[in-house]
């Protein structure tokens, strides 16, 4: 399952998230990476003024 | 006006942006980590224990109660169960007293440098056996050869009285030495080993229970 029900003793956000096999994986890639893009268009737009 | 070829990825404030946010989500992310973990490995109370409220850590005063262990279907792996009241060296220990004989047992614990051969909680070695649920080893159990090679009437008992002569016991193809453990010290030691079983490890050791079926059969848990 991708989504499994919490099992953990003490409910916790992280201890949520890892209960599955790959959701600690997007979370991470989700708000790592894509920020990541915005900063790279927005370099690319300063780089593009410059020329 | 027509857009120039331009390289981002030789632009340095590119990367110098891109590092600056990954270190520093990772920098809040350890943050909210360290303090996510206090909730987890805070020590239960005596109330918690009398209340039957499920703590990772139970109070030192679990070492007044029964402690098994049972297969979590849901969770995949074995858990402490803490069960009825009984008593530990013949008595109940108040909240002061378990807390002060629990001390006791990890400074001996240190003094005698058990992880220098023995695993602890994960920390330690593996020349002898991982003593993380040691007390919970039916080994030490009341038909276990262990408690029956001392002769004591108790699992607590016999556990004790080996860690005052361990070299007078074989066991493993690497026997204890003898560490000069007092009488009272021993004591110390196997409540601190009882609490230590009581804390829900998430299954570690894994295959506990396999270790031990294998040890019957002739193995070994130090190889």
């Amino acid at each position: 399952m991708f989504f499994e029900p919490f099992t953990d003793v003490v409910p916790s956000f992280f201890g949520w998230l890892n209960q599955g096999p790959l959701t600690l994986t997007i979370f991470l890639h989700t708000v790592i990476i894509l920020p990541m893009f915005w900063i790279y268009k927005q370099e690319k737009a300063n780089l593009e003024k410059e020329a | 006006m027509a857009k120039k070829n331009v390289s981002v990825w030789t632009s340095i404030p590119f990367w110098r942006r891109s590092a600056a946010w990954v270190t520093g989500f990772a920098v809040m992310l350890l943050i909210w980590l360290s303090f996510d973990t206090l909730g987890q490995i805070s020590m239960g109370t005596d109330e918690d224990l009398k209340a039957g409220t499920t703590k990772r850590v139970p109070a030192p005063t679990v070492i007044n109660y029964n402690i098994d262990y049972k297969m979590d279907k849901k969770r995949g792996s074995e858990v402490p169960v803490i069960g009825a009241k009984e008593p530990f060296f013949g008595k109940e220990w108040s909240v002061e007293e378990a807390a002060d004989l629990l001390h006791l047992g990890k400074l001996t614990s240190q003094a005698k440098n058990c992880m220098n051969c023995h695993t602890l909680l994960g920390n330690g070695a593996y020349f002898a056996p991982d003593l993380t649920k040691s007390w919970l080893d039916p080994m030490w159990s009341a038909t276990g050869p262990m408690q029956a090679m001392t002769g004591k009437p108790t699992k607590e008992e016999a556990m004790a009285e080996f860690l005052i002569n361990p070299s007078q016991y074989p066991t493993h193809a690497r026997m204890m030495p003898n560490l000069g453990i007092t009488a009272e010290e021993a004591v110390g030691l196997v409540a601190f080993l009882k609490h230590m079983s009581s804390i829900d490890t998430n299954g570690f050791p894994r295959n506990f229970s396999k270790t031990v079926d294998q040890f019957k059969v002739g193995g070994t848990n130090a190889r």
